[in-house]
C-alpha cells in the first residue's frame, strides 16, 4: 500500500518534469509544475502515514504509549505546501495570460527574446 | 621623527621616486640605443627619454572636447604613483623596505592598477583611437595574466614547500628561501617558469613586438592618442619606470639570495641585472621581430608561455 | 543580554510583513503614508538587527526563540524556532542593509511607475521572507520563506510588465525556480522520513548517528535546491533573465540578497547540520571527521563554484545589455563564494563570507548605477550609450568605485576578499598536495582579470567615449538616488581598507558559529544535548595567511607619492600650467580640441559595446558561439538543465556512497 504511494509519487514527479521539459505549450508546462507539486505532496503525506494508524486527535489524557496514529506533522506540512503550490500555479497562469497578450503566442520556443 | 624621515627617504629617494626614475630612464635610453645599434643605426643619446619627458613638460596640455577632464588628468598621476608604490614593495635583492606589507598577488594587482589607470585615462579622452587602444591593452593584459599567475604559483609553491602551509605568497619568504637554498633560476624545474616570466615582462610593459595597444602605425599611439604635454610625459615616464620594476621583480623572484650585505651594492647588482634582462627580453625582440597581431599575442601567451609556466608548476608540484 | 532582546529577531521579521500589510491597506490613496510605513518598517528592522550585533557577534551568544513558546518537550523540537547565531546574524546584517539601501533608492527610482502600492507590498514581503530565512532554525520554515521569496521576486521581476522581456524573465524564473523549490521540498520530506524532526539543531545532533543513505540523498536534493536559489550553474540563465528586466532596486535584492539565501542555506547545511556526518562511506575509517574533509563533497561544491564563476564571466563578454552583463557577473562572484565554501577550511569559509558580504555591497552599487543610467537615459543598450561621464559625473565615479571593487583592484573590498580566496585555495592545495586546488586558484585569478576586462567594456561603452547625440539632454539623477549609492560606495572603501577589523568583528564570529555544531545544538536543545549524541565539541581553527597585505599602508604610500608628484608638478609649472577653461570646450571653432581623427574632420564615433576585445573573442569564437546557443532562452531547455543538475547530484550520490 505505502509502496504504491511512493511509486506513484515518483511517477508523478518524473512525469511532471518530463512534461516541463518536453512540452512547448505554456499551459502544459504549468500542468507539469502542478504534477511535480502533487507528487511531492503525496510523498510527504506518505512519509507520515502508518498503516492502520488512527487520526491524530487526542486529549492529552488519552495519549498512551500504545496509541498508534498517523504522524500529524507531515499533514500540516502538506497543507502549507498545497497552499504554496496553489499560489505558484495562479502566478504562472497570470504570467501566461500576460505573455500571450504581449507575444501573441503560447509556444515556449517563440518566447525567447532574452537569450545568449 | 627619524622614522618619518626614513619613510620620506624611502618614498622619495631609494627605492622610491628618484631611484626608479633614474634607473628607468637609463634602461629605456639604453634599450633604444641597443636596438639602434643592432639595426645598424646610431640611435639617440642615452638620456633621450628624459629629454622627451622634459620637452613634454614644456608643452601645452590639450584636453579634447569629448574628454572627461578630471579623470583625463588624474589617470597619469595615479598610474605613476601606483607604480612607485610597487617599487617600495619589491625587495632589491635582500634589501626590502616594505616587502612584508604586500605579497606577490598584491603586486600582481598593483601592476594591474597601473594598467587600469592608463586604460581609464584613454577612455576618458573620448577618442575612438584610444578606444581601440584600450581594448587592445586589455587583451594584452588578459594575455599575460595567465602565465604570470602560473609563474607566481610555481614560485610560491617552490619557496613554501617546506613551510607548514606548503605554499607562500610572501615575497620576503621567497627571497629568504633563495638566500638559504640558492636562487630560483638555478633550480632546473624553475627554468621554464623563468622563461615564461621573461616573456611576460615585455608584454606587461608594452614593448615593441607586443605593443599592440600603442601601435603607432595602425592606431596612432592608441591609448595615448589624445595625450599631450605633462600628462603624456608622465605616461612615458611610467613606461620607463615599469621597465625597471619588472626587471627588479624578476630579480626578486628568480635571482634573489645574492646578497652583498650592503644596500647600495645590492642596488647596483640589481641595476646590472636589469640591464641584462632588458637586453634579453626587450631590445633583442624589439630589434628582430615585427609587431604581433592582437589575436596572435593572445594565442602566444595562452599556449606557449602559459605552457612553459605550467610545466614548471607541475614539476614543482611533483616535488622536483 | 537583556531579556527583551530575545524578541528582536522575530520582531525584525514581523515588522516587515506588517509593513507590507499596512502599506497595502493604507497606501492605495496616499503615497506619503505608504512610503513612510515602508521606511519605518525597514528602519525598525535595521535597528533591531543592529542592536543584536553586540550580544551575538561580539559576545558570542545565541538567541533561540520558540514561536508561541512551543519549547521542546522530551527532547523533541516540534515547535517552530528562530535560532540566531553569529552566522545567521551576519547574513541578517547583509539583508537589512541591502533592504534599507534598496528601499530608499526605490522611493526615487520608481517615481515614474504606477500601482506602486503593489511594489512596496511585495518588496516588504520579499525583505521579510529573506530575513525569516536566514534567522530560521527550522528546515520547513526555511522552505516556506524560500517560497515566499521566490514568489515575490517573480512578481517584482514582472513588475514593469510593459518592459521588453519582463514577463518572459519572470516566467522562466518561476518555472525553473519552482524546480529548485521542489528539490528543497523533496529533501525535506526525505529527511523527515528518517529523522522525524526538521529542527536544524536537532538534525545536526541526530544525523551523525543515523547511518542512512537517504539523508545523504536528501543533502543532494537540498544542495541543488539552495544552489538554484543562489543561481549556481546550471541555473544561472535564470538570474541573467530576471536581473536584466527587473527594476534596478529589485536587481539589487535578487543579486545581493536572494543569492545570499542560497549561500546561507548551503553553509548552514554543509557546515552545521551535516558537519559530523561521515559523507564518504568509502573513507569510513575517518569516523569522526569534518564531513568537509570527506573529499567528494568538497570537490563537488568547489567544482560547481569554479564552473559557475568561469562560465558566467565569459558569458558576460557576449552581452549587450548593461544589467544582463551585471547579472552574469553577479553569479560569477557567487561562484567565488561557493568555491571557497567548498574548501572547508576556516580561512576558506571566512573568505567566502567576506566575499558574500562584499558581493552584496559592490554588486548593489553597480546595479544601482545601472538603474541610474536607465532612469536618466531610458536605455541600457551598451552599443547605444556612451560618453555619459560628462553628463553624470557622480554616477560615473560611483560606477568606477563599484567596477574597481568587483574587479578586485586594491584598495577596494573586492580585492581584500579575493585575496583571501586565493590564499584559501592555494593553501588547500599546499596542504593536500592536490593539483585540483591549484587549478581552482588559477581559475579564480583569471576570472578576476576577465571581470576587469568586462567592466572596462562597460565603462568605455556607457560612461566614456563620445556622447551619443540622442542622449544630449541627459541630466544627473537626483540626490535621493545618489545617497544610497554613496552609502554602498563608502562601505566598499571602508571594508576594503580595514579587512582585519572586518575579520575580527564579523567574519571570525560567523565562521566559528558555522563550524560550531555543538554550540548550535546546545543553544536550541539545552546544555548537554550535543554531548548525549557524542557530537564533538568545537575546536576553533586558527587562520594563517601565507602572504601579507596592509591596505592602509599602501594607501598612505600612494597618497604620499601622489602628493610628491603633484607638488613637483605644481612647482615646476608656474607659467606653463595648462590654461584650459571649460569655456574653451564649448566653442566649436578651435579644431585643436577635437578628437584626433587622422586629419579628417571629427565625427561622432563611439568605440564600445561589442567592438571591444576583438583579439580575445576571436580566439574563443567557437566557445562563445557554443555558449550563445546553449543559453537558448527557451524555458524547456533551462528546465532540462535544472533537472539534469538534480540527476547528476543523485547519480554522484549513488556512485560515491
Amino acid at each position: 500500500m505505502i509502496f504504491t504511494n511512493y511509486l506513484v509519487c515518483f511517477f508523478l514527479v518524473v512525469l511532471g518534469i518530463y512534461c516541463m521539459v518536453s512540452q512547448k505549450n505554456l499551459f502544459k508546462i504549468a500542468v507539469g509544475m502542478g504534477l511535480v507539486d502533487y507528487g511531492v505532496n503525496l510523498l510527504i503525506v506518505s512519509v507520515g502515514f502508518h498503516d492502520g494508524g488512527t487520526a491524530p486527535i487526542f486529549n492529552i489524557s488519552e495519549l498512551t504509549r500504545s496509541s498508534f496514529f498517523v504522524d500529524p506533522i507531515p499533514q500540516a506540512l502538506t497543507l502549507t505546501s498545497i497552499v504554496i503550490g496553489a499560489c505558484t500555479t495562479a502566478m504562472t497562469l497570470c504570467l501566461i495570460i500576460m505573455l500571450y497578450k504581449q507575444y501573441g503566442t503560447l509556444q515556449s520556443d517563440e518566447i525567447r527574446r532574452l537569450r545568449g | 621623527m627619524t622614522n618619518l624621515l626614513w619613510t620620506m627617504f624611502h618614498v622619495l629617494v631609494f627605492p622610491g621616486v628618484l631611484f626608479c626614475v633614474v634607473i628607468g630612464v637609463l634602461l629605456a635610453g639604453l634599450d633604444r640605443k641597443l636596438v639602434a645599434r643592432m639595426q645598424n643605426r646610431v640611435g639617440p643619446p642615452l638620456l633621450q627619454p628624459w629629454y622627451d619627458f622634459l620637452k613634454c613638460c614644456g608643452k601645452e596640455t590639450i584636453i579634447p572636447r569629448h574628454a572627461r577632464r578630471s579623470l583625463f588628468l588624474a589617470a597619469p598621476v595615479l598610474g605613476f604613483a601606483a607604480l612607485i608604490t610597487v617599487a617600495l614593495f619589491v625587495p632589491v635583492l635582500s634589501c626590502s623596505t616594505y616587502s612584508t606589507s604586500a605579497d606577490l598577488v598584491v603586486i600582481l594587482y598593483l601592476l594591474t592598477v597601473v594598467g587600469v589607470s592608463m586604460i581609464v585615462g584613454a577612455a576618458a579622452s573620448g577618442s575612438p583611437f584610444a578606444g581601440v587602444g584600450l581594448s587592445r591593452e586589455m587583451v594584452a593584459m588578459i594575455s599575460y595574466e595567465l602565465p604570470f599567475v602560473l609563474v607566481i604559483l610555481a614560485v610560491g609553491r617552490m619557496a613554501g614547500a617546506t613551510t607548514p602551509l606548503g605554499v607562500t605568497f610572501s615575497l620576503q619568504a621567497i627571497v629568504d628561501w633563495q638566500a638559504a637554498n640558492g636562487s630560483m633560476l638555478f633550480h632546473w624545474s624553475m627554468i621554464p617558469a623563468a622563461l615564461a616570466m621573461l616573456f611576460v615582462i615585455p608584454c606587461e610593459i608594452g614593448m615593441h613586438p607586443f605593443d599592440i595597444a600603442e601601435a603607432e602605425t595602425e592606431i596612432c599611439e592608441g591609448t595615448l592618442a589624445e595625450y599631450s604635454g605633462p600628462p603624456a610625459g608622465l605616461f612615458r615616464l611610467t613606461h620607463c619606470v615599469k621597465m625597471y620594476i619588472m626587471c627588479a621583480l624578476f630579480c626578486a623572484m628568480f635571482l634573489g639570495g645574492i646578497s652583498t650585505g650592503y644596500a647600495a651594492l645590492d642596488a647596483l647588482v640589481v641595476v646590472v641585472l636589469s640591464v641584462v634582462i632588458t637586453f634579453v627580453t626587450m631590445s633583442v625582440p624589439h630589434a628582430v621581430c615585427a609587431r604581433f597581431k592582437v589575436e596572435q599575442v593572445f594565442k602566444f601567451y595562452w599556449t606557449v608561455v602559459a605552457g612553459l609556466a605550467l610545466i614548471s608548476l607541475i614539476l614543482v608540484w611533483l616535488g622536483l | 543580554m537583556y531579556d527583551f532582546m530575545y524578541h528582536f529577531p522575530v520582531l525584525a521579521i514581523m515588522v516587515l510583513f506588517l509593513g507590507a500589510f499596512i502599506a497595502s491597506l493604507v497606501g492605495r490613496r496616499n503615497a506619503v503614508i505608504r512610503n513612510a510605513v515602508v521606511l519605518i518598517a525597514m528602519v525598525t528592522s535595521l535597528v533591531l538587527i543592529l542592536s543584536l550585533v553586540k550580544p551575538i557577534l561580539l559576545e558570542g551568544q545565541t538567541i533561540t526563540y520558540w514561536l508561541s513558546n512551543w519549547e521542546p518537550v522530551g527532547d523533541w523540537a516540534i515547535g517552530i524556532s528562530l535560532e540566531v547565531d553569529a552566522l545567521s546574524l551576519f547574513f541578517a546584517l547583509i539583508v537589512v542593509v541591502a533592504v534599507f539601501v534598496s528601499g530608499v533608492y526605490s522611493f526615487f527610482y520608481m517615481d515614474r511607475d504606477d500601482s506602486l502600492v503593489n511594489y512596496y507590498t511585495l518588496f516588504s514581503m520579499l525583505s521579510g521572507s529573506v530575513l525569516g530565512l536566514v534567522l530560521s532554525g527550522d528546515l520547513f520554515n526555511m522552505f516556506v520563506m524560500i517560497e515566499i521569496m521566490t514568489f515575490t521576486a517573480v512578481a517584482l521581476t514582472a513588475f514593469r510588465n510593459t518592459y521588453e522581456g519582463a514577463l518572459e524573465g519572470a516566467f522562466k524564473y518561476l518555472v525553473v525556480g519552482s524546480l529548485g523549490s521542489t528539490s528543497v521540498l523533496i529533501g525535506i520530506a526525505l529527511i523527515y522520513s528518517q529523522m522525524h524532526t526538521l529542527n536544524l539543531a536537532q538534525l545536526a545532533a541526530m544525523l551523525p548517528g543515523y547511518d542512512s543513505p537517504v539523508t545523504i540523498i536528501a543533502f543532494a536534493f537540498l544542495f541543488v535546491g539552495f544552489g538554484s536559489k543562489a543561481f549556481l550553474f546550471p541555473f544561472h540563465p535564470l538570474a541573467a533573465d530576471a536581473h536584466a528586466v527587473a527594476p534596478a532596486s529589485i536587481s539589487l535584492m535578487i543579486s545581493g540578497v536572494l543569492t545570499k539565501c542560497g549561500v546561507y542555506g548551503i553553509i548552514r547545511l554543509a557546515y552545521t547540520v551535516y558537519q559530523n556526518v561521515d559523507v564518504n562511506v568509502m573513507n569510513a575509517l575517518k569516523s569522526v571527521c569534518n564531513p568537509m574533509n570527506a573529499n567528494f563533497v568538497q570537490y563537488f561544491i568547489t567544482g560547481v563554484g569554479v564552473v559557475t564563476m568561469f562560465i558566467c564571466v565569459t558569458m558576460a563578454f557576449n552581452q549587450h545589455n548593461f544589467k544582463r552583463l551585471l547579472a552574469f557577473h553577479s553569479i560569477s562572484q557567487v561562484g567565488y563564494v561557493i568555491t571557497v565554501i567548498g574548501l572547508g577550511s576556516a580561512l576558506g569559509l571566512s573568505a567566502g563570507l567576506f566575499h558574500a558580504m562584499n558581493h552584496t555591497i559592490f554588486k548593489g552599487l553597480l546595479f544601482l548605477t545601472a538603474g541610474a543610467v536607465q532612469h536618466a537615459t531610458g536605455s541600457l543598450d551598451l552599443d547605444e550609450l556612451g560618453g555619459l561621464s560628462k553628463k553624470m559625473p557622480g554616477t560615473c565615479a560611483l560606477f568606477l568605485i563599484g567596477a574597481a571593487s568587483i574587479s578586485g583592484l586594491p584598495p577596494f573590498n573586492g580585492f581584500a576578499s579575493k585575496w583571501m580566496i586565493y590564499q584559501a585555495a592555494f593553501q588547500k592545495a599546499g596542504e593536500t598536495g592536490n593539483f585540483f586546488f591549484v587549478v581552482v586558484c588559477v581559475a579564480a585569478l583569471i576570472t578576476s582579470v576577465l571581470t576587469l576586462a568586462s567592466f572596462i567594456k562597460v565603462a568605455q561603452s556607457v560612461f566614456f567615449g563620445q556622447l551619443n547625440p540622442k542622449f544630449a539632454k541627459t541630466r544627473e539623477v537626483s540626490l535621493g538616488m545618489r545617497i544610497p549609492m554613496w552609502i554602498l560606495a563608502i562601505l566598499c572603501v571602508v571594508t576594503g581598507l580595514f579587512p582585519d577589523k572586518v575579520q575580527q568583528w564579523l567574519l571570525a564570529p560567523a565562521t566559528s558559529a558555522a563550524m560550531n555544531a555543538a554550540g548550535y545544538i546546545d543553544a536550541a536543545m539545552g546544555q548537554g544535548y550535543a554531548a548525549s549524541f557524542s557530537i564533538p565539541s568545537f575546536q576553533p581553527q586558527s587562520i594563517f595567511l601565507s602572504g601579507a597585505w596592509q591596505p592602509v599602508m599602501w594607501l598612505l604610500l600612494l597618497v604620499s607619492v601622489t602628493l610628491a608628484v603633484c607638488i613637483v608638478a605644481l612647482l615646476g609649472s608656474d607659467d606653463k600650467a595648462p590654461a584650459i577653461s571649460e569655456t574653451n570646450t564649448d566653442t566649436p571653432a578651435d579644431p585643436k580640441y577635437e578628437s584626433f581623427f587622422s586629419g579628417e574632420a571629427s565625427v561622432y564615433s563611439q568605440v564600445g559595446g561589442s567592438d571591444l576585445f576583438w583579439g580575445f573573442k576571436h580566439n574563443w569564437r567557437h566557445y562563445f558561439s557554443f555558449m550563445h546557443n546553449w543559453h537558448s532562452g527557451v524555458v524547456n531547455d533551462y528546465t532540462l538543465y535544472g533537472a539534469a543538475a538534480i540527476a547528476v547530484a543523485l547519480v554522484l550520490c549513488v556512485i560515491f556512497l
